[in-house]
């Protein structure tokens, strides 16, 4: 099976077309950084914010009966000592029912188990081994957020000091600009998606954007590599080569993709719900990460 | 030939141990998959950074606190040089655990100064107003709101803070209400003058009930020197009219006179009782904490998640299900594609799914759900390297080159792109570990492990089984090797 990829013809057609998406993704992240509630280029989750986030699961003989989250938060407002924390609440059902979610801001543990009993009097009883509850204090999350963005920084820097090292500097310009479209996509993705949906991104993010990076870079440079062997061993044009090798290693970008690509589908489809946005931004990056490894690096490598 | 099978051999022996090891050293599942609580405790210092010593003396502090709890298979460990995690196993209420740890339990002894007793007697007073008054408020939470009621406590309260000639400026009542009773309490402390005796001369600590009510009483152990300390301190005041303070956390516990009789010895024989109405959970508490000695640095607990057995459970079937539908879905893939190389693939796989396995139960690493979507996802790394080799072996073989050549050639040549995408991503993973938290650090492991074992299974274990199965002549048709629909290549 050979691939026959046009790439010399549709150079400008693909360079066109990342930039409408790197348009797209600024967009989204001046929108979310000037025009939302939370004024932040991306909507943080409470990872970063602080707060106190509680999933139950209520306990009920067969359909759980409805109720609406309003009253249920009027009668907490009611039965609590502090006011001003439950200013900001949010409450959820999901599942039919059965699976409560509330957001607060951050509560110590006695004020959030007085919240879990005050909930179990008004809508229980309530499962308290399919309890989730996580407190974050605000002081930690801005620590964590520092922590996520010097780690970023720093592994990116890593990266672009290998690449530099191992490759002339032309490729290795290519290879990070391939990069950093892929980074910047899928966090203009994450920016609508809580500009549109309210997703909010935690400390995986963060995790999955690092591990985009590697994967990106990978898959440049494997391509790359076959660029650099095949210029030295063949005698075509420099352009031409450059489409050889790019069709020579399509299977292999594809099919590496997909391999990766039907795990995380998995971890989508039957995991956890805490890692669901994690394998989404995890597989978006795979997908953007192939398409610039495959179309867009080779194609700025092309001579007019 | 030799040679080769020895390696086969070799992997068998890994393959083997590994169970052995998997079957032996059980995998130690994190408290987000077996249910349970995780405090994260930051130590607070207002200037320069926590040294190693600090850390040190407040977890030697906090681990004894545990231990005196009583809590079961508990487990404390630092985390970033001025951070402690305690994890606390199965439905154990991490609310009494965050009530001991969290207080600093520094304990003083006052004497009091001379002349001001008619002040500590209407502050005593006033102290006793405003417990009744934050009970009373408690009391109308409990049994609904009833405005009236709430409107009789705000008015005490008022002419209180016109008594105390001070005025709160929280925004809620009962907020109001703490202000006002930590504000008598340091009033009453600032009554009491310092003493050279402190928590640190004690060296037990007990709790008994008292013989006249049902309330408890602390029982306190000094050292030798502690108690001729205390005997020092209660002869200079004894017969007096000035009083005996305890105070814990700047909050006098306990206002005691001694009498007339020790004024030539003071109170000797080194122990002392403090009751101050304690009921049992309180004073089991407070012993606790007098055991385990004063914090060296105050402590906030930032970070305390809590997961239910039921839920953990569920996390590990949810995380098997896609761990193994991921494994079988990659490994038809790869047959389809691939044929027999994709079958050795397959084999490479599971021994890198053992060997993981493994290395978790030698390290040990704690099994996590961000670790486990670590582990899943490498998988795909693991996959990626036999894909290059692959590819690498069918142009060999385009190229009309014999099947021992063109793996040969395939695997040498798919070498470099292999080991640079290990490297930089290997980078990130060890980036991650350095600056992450313990929620990210157990991605970066299962990851950073996956990638350097899966250069070993993909390298070494793929080739040497290949180059068995190419030992049958059945199995060495290059048809085998090739795509489907390029029989005729």
């Amino acid at each position: 099976m050979k691939y026959n990829l046009e790439l010399i013809k549709n150079k400008r057609k693909i360079i066109g077309f990342s930039t409408v998406l790197i348009l797209l993704s600024l967009l989204g992240i001046l929108y979310s950084t000037f025009n939302t509630s939370y004024k932040k280029p991306i909507n943080l989750g409470m990872d970063f914010v602080g707060g106190n986030e509680l999933r139950i699961e209520r306990i009920c003989k067969e359909e759980c009966s409805d109720f609406s989250p309003d009253s249920v938060l009027e009668k907490l407002r009611e039965n609590s000592k502090n006011k001003n924390l439950l200013n900001n609440i949010k409450l959820q059902s999901q599942n039919n029912n059965k699976l409560i979610s509330i957001r607060t801001p951050y509560l110590s543990i006695e004020e959030s188990n007085n919240l879990i009993s005050n909930l179990d009097n008004i809508i229980g009883p309530l499962n308290y081994e399919s309890k989730d509850s996580r407190l974050i204090g605000p002081k930690l999350g801005k620590r964590l957020l520092t922590n996520c963005v010097t780690s970023l920084l720093v592994s990116l820097f890593a990266i672009s000091l290998y690449i530099t090292i191992r490759f002339d500097k032309k490729y290795a310009l290519f290879a990070l600009l391939a990069l950093f479209h892929d980074l910047l996509i899928v966090f203009g993705i994450f920016s609508w998606l809580g500009i549109i949906l309210s997703v909010e991104v935690n400390s995986l993010f963060a995790v999955s954007l690092l591990t985009i990076a590697g994967y990106s870079v990978n898959d440049t440079v494997v391509i790359f590599d076959r660029i650099r062997e095949n210029l030295k061993s063949k005698n075509e044009g420099y352009n031409e080569t450059i489409q050889l090798s790019v069709n020579e290693s399509f299977r292999r970008t594809t099919f590496t993709s997909i391999t990766t690509l039907i795990p995380l589908l998995s971890l989508i489809l039957f995991g956890s719900y805490s890692l669901f946005w994690f394998s989404l931004a995890l597989s978006l990056g795979i997908i953007v990460g192939s398409y610039s490894s495959i179309l867009l690096a080779p194609s700025l490598l092309l001579k007019d | 030939m030799k040679r080769r099978q020895g390696w086969l051999f070799f992997i068998i022996f890994l393959l083997t141990l590994s169970v052995y090891l998997l079957i032996n050293y059980p995998l130690q599942l994190g408290l987000d998959l077996q249910g349970g609580s995780q405090l994260t405790l930051q130590i607070i210092k207002e200037e320069g950074k926590v040294t190693r010593d600090e850390l040190e003396a407040v977890n030697s502090v906090i681990d004894k606190r545990v231990n005196n709890l009583g809590v079961s298979e508990s487990n404390l460990q630092t985390l970033g040089g001025d951070q402690l995690i305690l994890e606390l196993p199965g439905e154990q209420n991490p609310l009494v655990a965050s009530r001991v740890l969290g207080k600093t339990a520094l304990l003083e002894f006052r004497t009091q100064k001379e002349g001001t007793s008619k002040d500590l007697r209407s502050l005593q007073l006033q102290r006793f107003s405003i417990k009744e008054l934050i009970e009373k408020y408690s009391f109308a939470e409990k049994n609904q709101n009833d405005d009236n009621f709430l409107k009789v406590i705000e008015d005490d309260l008022k002419d209180l803070e016109k008594e105390l000639n001070y005025s709160s400026t929280s925004n809620d009542l009962y907020g109001k209400l703490i202000e006002i009773k930590k504000y008598i309490d340091k009033e009453i402390t600032d009554l009491f003058i310092k003493t050279d005796l402190s928590g640190r001369d004690l060296i037990n600590a007990g709790r008994r009930q008292e013989q006249t009510n049902s309330n408890w009483e602390v029982l306190l152990t000094f050292s030798n020197s502690g108690g001729e300390k205390f005997a020092e301190i209660t002869k200079s005041i004894a017969g007096t009219n000035q009083l005996l303070a305890i105070i814990l956390d700047g909050e006098s516990i306990s206002e005691a006179s001694v009498g007339n009789q020790f004024a030539s010895t003071g109170i000797t024989g080194g122990s002392a009782t403090i009751s101050g109405n304690f009921s049992a959970e309180n004073a089991r508490e407070l012993e606790v904490q007098l055991k385990g000695g004063s914090l060296p640095l105050p402590i906030e607990i930032v970070e305390t998640n809590s997961i239910g057995a039921l839920l953990g459970s569920k996390n590990i079937l949810k995380s098997l299900y896609a761990a193994i539908s991921g494994l079988i879905f990659v490994g038809i893939f790869m047959i389809f594609n691939y044929r027999i190389l994709g079958f050795v693939s397959v084999l490479s796989l599971v021994l890198y799914g053992f060997f993981n396995l493994a290395i978790y139960s030698l390290i040990p690493v704690t099994l996590t759900l961000p670790g486990i979507s670590g582990l899943i996802l490498s998988i795909g790394m693991a996959v990626d390297a036999n894909i290059l080799i692959f590819e690498r072996i069918r142009e060999e073989l385009y190229d009309g080159n014999t099947l021992t050549r063109s793996i040969d050639s395939g695997f040498q040549r798919a070498n470099s792109s292999i080991v640079d995408g290990h490297i930089t991503t290997l980078l990130s993973c060890f980036v991650l570990f350095l600056l992450g938290t313990n929620f990210v650090k157990g991605f970066a492991a299962t990851l950073g492990i996956g990638v350097l074992i899966s250069l070993f299974t993909s390298l070494n274990c793929s080739k040497n089984i290949l180059r068995f199965f190419t030992t049958y002549q059945s199995l060495r048709q290059k048809n085998l090797y090739l795509p489907r629909n390029n029989f005729s290549n």
